[in-house]
């Protein structure tokens, strides 16, 4: 590589990070030029967060309570924080995932207002009886709406059917009744234990300077020392079977969607080596550069959305392909056929490197944008690594590892199906406007 | 962002950009869109972009954009309210970034300029194995509609909303007539688009001396081609009618419910400012009625937001309800709109609304993304008005600074609703009879 791309590709992965005293990890990535920052206070609690024990009292949480304490987050004795951010013309969002809760915000102006709504509704949490009780009725709403989409229920149910116990069986928002068990004791007993400034990391790229963003955190005590919370997550075994092997619903779609999922050995925490390798691995099987989905796209044996995806989290890995087709059991055949040859004859080398050079054109890609490199900062942090970290260890992971990881994954003895079949009426309706034109 | 013409019917827009780590090309394709070639004009993109007459195989091409670090090449279609429009794009990092010393913008431009002008022609026409496959891909796309129900919903609100009118061709394409179209009569869309399309070349994150070797490039390209650009269609709007309420069953667990509303004139380019004050406040915001009242207040939906279409003068509220609370829903949205109409707007909520849209037209320039969408949408509003100017993000935030909550409310005064489309359960039809 020549010498200046070197350093500018150094200039550009730079972040600052620091660890304050209060256990926050703050990272900041100056953008010259820019006039947005982006800001994401993140925590490592997610919807499978669910049992744990807090400074030696066991708490157990009804699915669903990260994502409610998300949408409570934004509401304290003084009312509403979009509201204060709507006085300083901020963009302020928040998700929740299977692993962590984001609160995020875009701004142009008034940054260390914007900032300080941010931290002082993550600070200081507020619920009671009524509050709650209030906001069931929006997320119940929010719940159906994930109810009808088919892309989710299948994802969900290719959980159900690969983990016995864990708690990603159980949907992100909970269910209805899930979340009529919530108190204000959980929610104050969940902040305890994971809104710990040790627990949750501050990343802001874009128009700011780590001195702009340590003059917040001390405004709202991040610099001083905290006394640390006694907290240790607690996990159901969760054997390397499979709860069932297969699932089928119907939905009002217009053609069957199907999903295939593999259970996999859970990755250590810090493992994003493995998890990256598992990524390039399902590009040379199913990628777009692979023979199989050419195969696959030109019989049209499946809609163009195909593909497969890694997920991974405490206590859990799995490799899931979805999509659409009329034929999806010689889908799933061709798919099962190209695994086993790939894994005997090793992948292919010209596409292994072509797909390390995507990935490395994506992280560039990510560091060009207030909202991708505040992102990308926050998620590596989570898992106590640097984007220039992740670089190099794209540019160490070889063909040779791809074909080892081959020989272990992806085995058909862990594999469950779950197909949504066409209720009918979708098909009605098409008919009925052919009728009428 | 500076804009010239460099050739009847064809403009050059471009900006160095030099705070972003990649480039983009894009060639952009915009004529009337017409009923008769609108499944030919859907099916086009899908086409062109599997490859071209240098790089005719599908994974090849894949490959060649993976060796360039992932380079991104689209080929995408829109709709911009009776216009159609093509673009085709290329996007990947600078060569600054590349690990070899590779000449990456070079390669962007070839491939952009090969897609757009130099498909892969068998015969004098469309590989008919491409046009196949492709026509394939289309119609279990157009099927596929039906999966999304909030995306399905608004496109029949749309369809009964719009009827014949030249704002009606579906430009998504017709599932019947799919299996009807040739190569020959792709390649005949695409002849016409190449003649009559106005043609906008946006160069992004490049550098004068790229920028010049692209505009050149593309001069090339035109100079083998008979144009003749037709002018765009202006813009258009429906006129109000009583309202028409119509109901499709599905077994979901949520009701969607898509309103359309009419300005019942065309909107006039001086009214822009005022029509997204007036979004904010009414539904497109967090701060607006519609997410405060009939969501956070009521909380008959998890979604309920309002959107301005421009070019036809509508607007849209969308929102997802409990099957039975659906009549409530859209009486709730009715009434949220009188009231801005009729009733207060505290100088609190205005401001308010302001300011966040204030803020966000600051950071329109912060992504690439963002300054093509503005930049092409303000050339496709001159286009389709003459009368209308190309606004920067520094403009349009002076306007919004001086638009007043009379200007606001006249324009949502005249909004009138057209139709009302519900997707919900047979029972709750029943129930609600």
């Amino acid at each position: 590589m020549p010498q200046n791309n070197q350093t500018l590709l150094e200039k550009t992965v730079a972040d600052q990070w620091q660890t304050l005293p209060s256990g926050l990890t703050v990272l900041v990535r100056p953008m010259p030029g820019y006039s947005s920052t982006h800001v994401i206070y993140a925590t490592k609690f997610g919807s499978i967060d669910r049992d744990f024990c807090l400074n030696g009292q066991t708490v157990h949480l009804p699915a669903g309570v990260a994502h409610f304490l998300e949408h409570k987050m934004f509401e304290d004795e003084d009312g509403d924080a979009f509201a204060k951010y709507a006085k300083t013309g901020a963009n302020a969002n928040a998700f929740t995932s299977f692993d962590r809760t984001c609160y995020l915000f875009t701004a142009t102006q008034q940054l260390d207002e914007s900032l300080d709504v941010l931290l002082g509704m993550v600070g200081h949490p507020y619920f009671t009886e009524q509050t709650i009780a209030k906001e069931q009725g929006i997320i119940g709403q929010e719940i159906k709406m994930y109810d009808d989409s088919p892309d989710w229920r299948l994802i969900t149910g290719l959980f159900e059917c690969l983990y016995h116990s864990h708690p990603i069986r159980s949907d992100i928002a909970g269910t209805v009744e899930s979340i009529a068990e919530i108190t204000p004791a959980m929610l104050y007993d969940s902040c305890k234990a994971f809104y710990a400034p040790g627990n949750m990391v501050l990343a802001a790229a874009g128009n700011t300077t780590m001195e702009q963003i340590l003059a917040a955190c001390k405004r709202h005590g991040l610099m001083e020392s905290r006394p640390a919370q006694k907290v240790q997550r607690l996990w159901a075994s969760e054997p390397m079977t499979l709860a069932a092997t297969e699932k089928t619903l119907t939905m009002p779609v217009s053609k069957p969607c199907f999903g295939v999922g593999f259970k996999e050995e859970p990755l250590p925490a810090d493992d994003l080596r493995t998890e990256a390798l598992y990524d390039l691995v399902l590009s040379c099987i199913v990628g777009g550069m692979s023979p199989l989905y050419r195969r696959l796209y030109d019989e049209g044996l499946v809609n163009p959305g195909f593909g497969g995806e890694v997920l991974r989290v405490d206590g859990c890995c799995c490799i899931l392909f979805t999509g659409e087709s009329d034929v999806p059991d010689t889908v799933r055949q061709l798919l099962l056929d190209e695994i086993a040859r790939v894994r005997a004859a090793g992948v292919d080398r010209e596409v292994f490197t072509l797909c390390k050079n995507e990935k490395y054109g994506q992280l560039i890609e990510n560091l060009e944008n207030v909202e991708d490199s505040a992102s990308q900062m926050a998620d590596f942090a989570l898992s106590g690594q640097t984007v220039a970290q992740q670089i190099s260890m794209l540019a160490g992971l070889t063909a040779e590892d791809a074909d080892a990881a081959l020989q272990h994954i992806l085995c058909t003895d862990r594999m469950a199906t779950m197909y949504i079949q066409p209720d009918g009426t979708a098909q009605a309706a098409e008919e009925d406007e052919e009728e009428e034109g | 962002m500076e804009r010239t013409l460099i050739a009847p019917g064809v403009h050059l827009s471009c900006d160095p950009a030099s705070k972003f780590n990649r480039c983009r090309i894009s060639i952009h394709f915009a004529f009337p869109a017409e009923r008769k070639t609108a499944t030919a004009h859907a099916l086009l993109p899908l086409v062109m972009e599997r490859g071209y007459a240098d790089c005719p195989d599908m994974t090849r091409l894949t490959k060649k954009l993976a060796k360039l670090y992932g380079a991104d090449l689209t080929v995408d279609a829109r709709p911009m309210g009776c216009n159609h429009n093509l673009c085709v794009s290329v996007t990947g990092i600078k060569d600054a970034f590349a690990l070899e010393g590779e000449a990456l913008t070079a390669e962007y431009t070839k491939i952009a300029l090969g897609a757009a002008f130099h498909p892969y022609f068998v015969d004098g026409c469309f590989d008919p194995q491409a046009v196949s496959i492709e026509k394939q891909m289309l119609k279990k796309g157009l099927e596929d509609e039906i999966n999304d129900k909030r995306i399905y919903c608004l496109h029949q609100a749309n369809r009964e909303f719009f009827g014949d009118s030249p704002a009606g061709v579906r430009q998504e394409g017709y599932l019947e007539e799919v299996d009807g179209l040739t190569p020959a009569m792709l390649t005949a869309a695409y002849r016409q688009m190449l003649r009559t399309a106005n043609i906008e070349l946006l160069v992004l994150g490049c550098d004068a001396a790229q920028t010049a070797a692209i505009r050149d490039a593309l001069l090339a390209e035109l100079a083998c081609i008979d144009r003749a650009p037709l002018p765009l269609v202006e813009n258009m709007a429906m006129p109000a009618i009583a309202p028409v309420h119509k109901t499709e069953n599905y077994d979901m667990v949520q009701a969607k419910l898509c309103m359309l509303f009419t300005l019942g004139q065309p909107m006039q380019p001086q009214q822009l400012a005022a029509v997204r004050l007036a979004m904010a406040l009414y539904g497109g915001s967090v701060t607006s009625r519609l997410f405060l009242n009939v969501r956070e207040r009521d909380h008959l939906c998890y979604y309920c937001s309002s959107s301005f279409q421009s070019f036809t003068g509508s607007m849209a509220v969308n929102s997802g309800v409990e099957h039975a609370d659906a009549v409530r829903a859209e009486q709730a949205i009715l009434k949220e709109l009188a009231d801005l109409c009729t009733g207060p707007i505290t100088d609190e909520e205005f401001e308010d609304c302001r300011r966040g849209l204030l803020s966000g037209m600051n950071g329109v320039e912060d992504s690439l993304g963002g300054i093509e969408s503005w930049y092409y949408i303000e050339v496709l509003r001159a286009g389709a008005n003459s009368a209308a100017p190309i606004q920067s993000p520094e403009q349009a935030r002076n306007a919004l600074r001086a638009v007043t909550k009379d200007e606001v409310r006249n324009i949502l005064r005249r909004l009138t609703l057209s139709v009302s489309y519900l997707l919900t359960k047979e029972d709750a039809a029943h129930a609600a009879e």
